[in-house]
């Protein structure tokens, strides 16, 4: 089906349930994956997650096609997964990158959280980044998203997405080096 | 020791799990989840025109009472006011207050003078200092 149609069926109230799930279903997966990547709490994420999908469904009016819809609905993930790291940091008197710190020390305990000792390394070498490289290089290496894709979602030029993401892999490979 | 690269080694996966069933049990409660939203979005659309409409109301009455007050209570006050408000305030004087006046009000007073000429006439013959006010 194409994109126009699967949008007119969002939008149109007696195809409007059927589609949404359609889009439920296409989207949880990758978008539970985005926003975990991103706020790393499995409780967070499914937070998130949730008002990611109300926001979607209440603004679906709003959606012009300008954008293709899934850079539209993860610019939504993005912005509130951003958001909400943010508050949570803000409440606890912490820096974001504080706080994902903490998140990431406590890795071992979590009871969603399968990794070994090179997965919890990689997490703690992604922590150096700057907030913006990393989310680049989340997007990038664990969810293979193309940059013309990240570009549209994130605002950003292809060509400093590539960038970005060269500079995090260097300094991700010095770190686990020098370790 | 080898050195570590991020594209030599098979790939590594965030570590990150959920739940089991927690795909499935999200949908359900995302579900029930916008029907409640929706219903709120109604619930809380309805209460806000009943509000809106209820202070408009208000704000309505208000405003008739305050203009209601107004003519019924300052109108008979007025020139009582002025009056009041011309001889606490000396430093207005006559020429002030014919530049105030309009032909119609200079016309009205002329018709009152003309009604009491034997009143002004008397009030001419018993003031001594009819003069210095004649000059003035």
């Amino acid at each position: 089906m194409e994109e126009k149609e699967f949008i007119l069926q969002l939008l149109n109230p007696k195809t409007q349930n059927n589609a949404f799930q359609k889009l439920l279903s296409d989207y949880k997966r990758p978008l539970y994956n985005h926003i975990r990547n991103i706020v790393l709490d499995h409780d967070d994420a499914n937070d998130v997650l949730q008002n990611t999908f109300i926001k979607v469904f209440q603004n679906l009016n709003n959606f012009k096609g300008e954008s293709k819809l899934y850079s539209w609905i993860y610019r939504i993930a993005t912005n509130e997964s951003i958001t909400f790291i943010n508050k949570k940091a803000k409440l606890s008197g912490a820096t974001s990158n504080e706080l994902k710190s903490k998140i990431v020390e406590n890795l071992e305990a979590d009871t969603h959280f399968d990794g070994n000792e090179i997965q919890i390394k990689l997490q703690k070498a992604i922590l150096t980044l700057p907030e913006k490289q990393q989310l680049v290089f989340k997007m990038r290496y664990f969810q293979e998203i193309k940059y013309d894709e990240m570009s549209t979602i994130l605002g950003t030029s292809v060509g400093a997405l590539k960038a970005s993401y060269h500079l995090a892999v260097k300094k991700i490979e010095n770190f686990i080096n020098k370790d | 020791m080898n050195e570590f690269k991020i594209n030599d080694k098979n790939k590594i996966t965030s570590g990150f799990s959920t739940p089991d069933g927690y795909f499935s049990d999200f949908s359900l409660e995302l579900n029930k989840k916008l029907k409640l939203t929706k219903t709120e979005v109604n619930v809380i659309s309805i209460n806000k025109k009943r509000w809106i409409t209820s202070v408009a109301a208000i704000l309505i009455v208000a405003l008739a009472a305050t203009i209601y007050t107004k003519l019924v209570i300052e109108n008979p006050e007025d020139s009582l006011e002025m009056e009041n408000y011309i001889s606490n305030h000396s430093e207005i004087s006559q020429y002030d207050l014919i530049t105030l006046l309009d032909k119609k009000d200079i016309e009205n007073l002329s018709i009152e003078l003309n009604n009491n000429n034997s009143k002004i006439d008397k009030e001419f013959l018993n003031t001594s200092n009819i003069e210095d006010y004649l000059t003035e």
